[in-house]
């Protein structure tokens, strides 16, 4: 009884202290509600509704803020016009009406952050072949009548020799593009994707030109709080996520159920900073993969970024390992055979850059030198199309940082690689600079096998085009290659870092033991079935059956004489390619290294059967004792103790061998240690942190080696 | 009484090298038979078709009504019953003496451990080893190693033993402890095959000796016509070379 009456007594408590908080916000917020002007109709931005409700992008942004800074708005959609003149007189306290951000309305408004970026944008029909301005020469254009892409369209007509038709609003516009009596209209980017996406059969065919961004602004001098709590606001429902769901509900593309909830492997570069590399909590970061991850959500869809490197990506599109990939791939003809590309997602070109120190500073100073390139790259491509006409030899690379490596220590005297990426380098402390302009001006594609995932490749042209519509493409590309505001955080922070030993150790320690993990649980697990598959095979060799011997020896020649790399790469990307059944990395590294080291281990096994004494045998089958139990009594008990030598020297080879597996991209200690090259570019520091836990295991496992010997001889 | 061991025409090569030659060879019951001849002749080849170790090329090898070179016949069972030693003794190095002897006979069912433990050390007793049951086999004297095979054979309680050259790895002051544990065997019944260079042991307990050269059985006879009346020239010469020494 006593514990009820103390229950509800809390409870009261409780509520009371909860109704008074109530009316403190509400009686708070209630004191701030700002009066905001806004335009009558202007489609995406502002519109009344089928129920007469003013929606729109500014009213939802608006809105979100208010609710977010807890403050209240009242909007009034008095027009254009009255709305700035309302602010100026001081009956509205700020505007949003779709306003551009312009140095004379900077003299009497203060803005708020930006927050959309426009342009104007050319449009055409829906089957035209129409992709430029050049094509516009003696066609006729319509334009609706005082807008920006209007005077824009005015400003040009002469260069590019077309005629214009006016219209008084959108719509005709459009319908006379529709009709085909224009070839095409200019109108502005958010305007024209709306009404794309609201039905209208057109489509965009340039890049927003004349660009400029929207702002919130209030009269000069006044209200600086509610500027502020409109940027504080912003910035939240930027990074909660709310601004995306705003602009997407407005201009999103819509999602394809054929991809909707799905989860797609996407194949990535494991070193090609900006667009992909593991940041200092190893964490895959980089323009590729935000970008890839920002679509994916957009477009409601999931994405496993593997990176897997260039090549074996390439090879796990066409074996179907994975389904697309990103990185920093340009779009070329002899791709475009094999893979089907998006829209251009980016557009790099090939620089050469040389050892800061060098003299080298163009092509023709290159003759009978060495110059160092990195497989299957534009800039390797670019360096062996024009090898011959300037004369010099070229050195090949896996990956960037080795190709650096090649330039710094003089082995080299230049690199062609593609410019964002030397630039970022570079910045991270490269010693290495840029002496040409970009050639071969490459568009880069996220590309799937050609013929397949065709919704996959039109869900992320729609993100895309989604995430240059909400500005996240800028913001990320801005984080990376620095071209805007907050110039490159990620990039110097990363300087300050202890680049010392006991530094990179302690920075990389979880890394680094999680690839020591993986090394050892690869070994472990490698060496559990190679050991089962050597002694099957080796046992198979010693049998009294001839098929069985002979099959064995077979295994064992061809397990034994070929590469461990070639195996790797034709069990992971050759078996597939043949039964059209994935193997998951860590599986076909299992299966290469149970057949190599199986067959070596075969191989001792048998030795060691073969090396106990014939005599035993038949003294054995004498008595009458089977072949098996004879085996298993007499010979293997003797074989075993010759063998045990070879077991732990087998187990420190298949431990170093599971290096050879960074190939296929598991992330063991080899491929952590390139990882984390790639970001810090630390090849000599981390090369031997990583050498140094080798010899640690291998040198703990000699030992075990040499105790367990002891203990066989005595 | 019909013969044990009934060998007829039997041929064994090595590639092309043809060591017997169509030997023809009648084993009774309760008979020791010693083999004698040169180096290379084929004694052991011949030996160890008995208990097909070697199959033979062609020609048959019938013990106890059973032809062995036939392919449906269970040689494991046949070997249970035909004990062998061998020159070099073959104990298994990673067993104990004990452990030696039984391993047979628990591993084919023939005993529990508790009988074929008891066995063992009557058979060690036998041999006059009945102390050397626990020790490892690579602590013993050639002597006592030999000794230990024949205990070893004579655990699946064969009928029949073969010998091929028992004494010939040991030093010769070990030569007699083991000739004896073969008088004794042979003296109780044993049907016994022997290969081997010690003529006073075939003078003394042979039934009948064979002389084998060329792949060929060239003679045989009782002990008394083989080394008192040699006729064939082979032999004489043979002895010659072995008596004469
Ligand atoms: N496994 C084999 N493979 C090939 N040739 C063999 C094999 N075993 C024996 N031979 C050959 O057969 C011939 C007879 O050998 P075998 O061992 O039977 O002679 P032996 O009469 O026992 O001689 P020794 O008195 O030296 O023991 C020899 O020429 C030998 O080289
Ligand atoms: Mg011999």
């Amino acid at each position: 009884m006593k514990k009820r009456l103390r229950q509800v007594f809390t409870w009261l408590m409780f509520l009371s202290v909860f109704v008074t908080c109530w009316n403190l916000t509400t009686t708070k917020t209630q004191a701030k509600t700002y009066q905001i002007g806004t335009d009558v109709t202007y489609p995406p931005f502002e519109f009344a509704n089928d129920q007469n409700q003013y929606v729109g992008i500014d009213i939802d942004l608006l809105k979100a803020i208010a609710k977010e800074e807890g403050f209240q708005v009242h909007i009034k959609p008095v027009g254009f016009n009255a709305a700035v003149q309302s602010v100026q007189s001081g009956q509205l306290d700020g505007i949003i009406a779709g306003t551009t951000i312009t140095k004379e309305r900077q003299a009497k408004f203060d803005f708020g952050t930006p927050y959309f970026k426009t342009g104007v944008v050319m449009a055409v029909g829906k089957n035209s072949a129409i992709t430029n301005l050049k094509q516009l020469k003696n066609k006729k254009v319509a334009l609706k009548t005082g807008t920006a892409a209007a005077s824009y369209a005015n400003s040009i007509k002469d260069k590019y020799g077309f005629k214009t038709v006016t219209f008084d609003d959108s719509n005709s516009m459009y319908q006379d593009v529709k009709t085909g009596n224009s070839v095409a209209c200019f109108e502005d980017q958010p305007v024209m994707q709306y009404a794309i996406n609201q039905g209208m059969d057109l489509k965009i065919v340039t890049k927003a030109a004349n660009t400029g961004w929207y702002g919130f602004g209030v009269k000069k001098g006044t209200n600086p709080e509610l500027i502020q709590k409109f940027n504080a606001g912003f910035r939240k429902i930027k990074q909660n996520g709310t601004y995306n769901k705003i602009i997407n509900k407005y201009l999103g593309t819509k999602q394809n159920p054929a991809v909707k909830g799905k989860t797609f492997t996407i194949g990535t570069d494991v070193t090609f900073p900006p667009f992909e590399f593991a940041d200092k909590q190893n964490k895959y970061v980089g323009i590729d993969i935000e970008l890839m991850q920002s679509i994916a959500k957009d477009q409601g869809f999931k994405v496993k970024i593997k990176p897997l490197g260039f090549n074996a990506s390439v090879q796990g599109l066409q074996s179907g390992q994975i389904e697309g990939m990103i990185a920093g791939t340009s779009i070329t003809k002899d791709r475009q055979k094999v893979l089907d590309f998006s829209e251009p997602y980016f557009t790099s070109g090939v620089v050469m850059a040389t050892s800061d120190k060098g003299d080298v500073h163009n092509l023709s100073q290159l003759h009978g030198k060495k110059v160092a390139i990195k497989t299957g790259t534009a800039g390797a491509q670019y360096a062996n199309s024009i090898k011959k006409k300037y004369g010099f030899k070229t050195v090949t690379f896996d990956d960037s940082n080795n190709m650096y490596q090649d330039v710094l220590t003089g082995n080299s005297v230049a690199c062609f690689e593609d410019q964002p990426v030397m630039r970022y380098a570079i910045k991270k402390g490269t010693n290495l600079k840029i002496v040409t302009k970009p050639a071969l001006k490459a568009p880069y594609g996220f590309a799937v096998k050609k013929g397949e995932n065709k919704a996959l490749l039109s869900a992320f042209n729609n993100g895309l085009k989604d995430v240059k519509a909400n500005g996240t493409y800028d913001d990320i590309k801005a984080k990376y290659l620095g071209t805007k505001k907050d110039n490159n955080a990620a990039v110097s922070s990363n300087d300050q870092d202890d680049r010392s030993f006991m530094g990179l150790l302690k920075q990389n320690k979880d890394a680094l033991l999680s690839g020591f993990g993986q090394t050892m649980w690869l070994t472990l697990v490698a060496i559990f079935f190679a050991t089962i598959f050597g002694i099957l095979v080796g046992l198979m060799g010693v049998v009294p059956i001839k098929f069985c011997n002979w099959l064995s020896s077979t295994l064992i020649y061809v397990f034994r004489g070929m590469p461990l790399l070639v195996l790797a790469l034709f069990i992971y990307t050759g078996i597939p390619s043949l039964t059209g059944q994935k193997i998951p990395a860590f599986i076909a590294g299992i299966i290469t290294l149970t057949c190599n080291e199986g067959a070596y281990i075969a191989a001792f096994v048998k030795g060691g059967i073969e090396a106990v004494d014939s005599g035993q045998m038949e003294a054995a089958r004498s008595l009458g004792l089977p072949f098996g139990k004879a085996m298993r009594k007499v010979i293997l008990p003797q074989g075993i103790r010759i063998m045990i030598p070879s077991f732990i020297n087998q187990f420190i080879i298949t431990l170093k061998d599971t290096s050879i597996l960074s190939i296929i991209g598991i992330l063991e200690l080899t491929q952590t240690g390139k990882i984390i090259i790639a970001r810090n570019l630390e090849g000599f520091k981390v090369w031997t942190i990583i050498a140094l836990i080798y010899l640690i295991v291998i040198t703990l496992l000699t030992w075990l080696s040499n105790w367990v010997q002891r203990r066989i001889k005595g | 009484m019909s013969a044990r061991i009934k060998v007829t025409d039997l041929v064994k090569t090595y590639g092309n090298n043809e060591v017997l030659k169509g030997v023809d060879l009648n084993v009774n019951n309760n008979e020791v038979v010693v083999i004698i001849g040169p180096s290379g002749s084929g004694k052991s080849t011949l030996l160890r078709t008995l208990n097909k170790l070697e199959a033979p090329t062609s020609g048959s090898i019938v013990v106890d009504g059973v032809d062995i070179a036939d392919k449906s016949v269970d040689i494991n069972k046949v070997r249970e019953n035909i004990g062998m030693v061998f020159q070099h003794f073959n104990l298994f190095n990673n067993l104990s003496v004990g452990d030696n002897i039984t391993l047979a006979p628990l591993q084919l069912g023939k005993k529990d451990k508790s009988a074929a433990v008891q066995q063992a050390q009557k058979l060690l007793e036998t041999v006059g080893l009945a102390d050397k049951i626990d020790q490892p086999v690579n602590s013993l004297s050639g002597g006592q190693k030999q000794r230990v095979a024949i205990a070893r054979a004579l655990a699946m309680e064969p009928d029949i033993m073969l010998f091929d050259e028992p004494t010939s790895a040991l030093d010769p002051e070990m030569v007699g402890d083991v000739l004896q544990v073969m008088k004794n065997l042979a003296s109780q019944g044993m049907t016994m095959i022997v290969v081997t260079h010690e003529m006073g042991f075939a003078k003394e307990v042979a039934d009948r000796v064979v002389f084998v050269d060329e792949g060929k059985v060239q003679e045989q006879g009782t002990p008394e016509q083989i080394f008192n009346q040699p006729k064939n020239a082979r032999l004489r010469d043979f002895l010659n070379k072995v008596l004469n020494i």
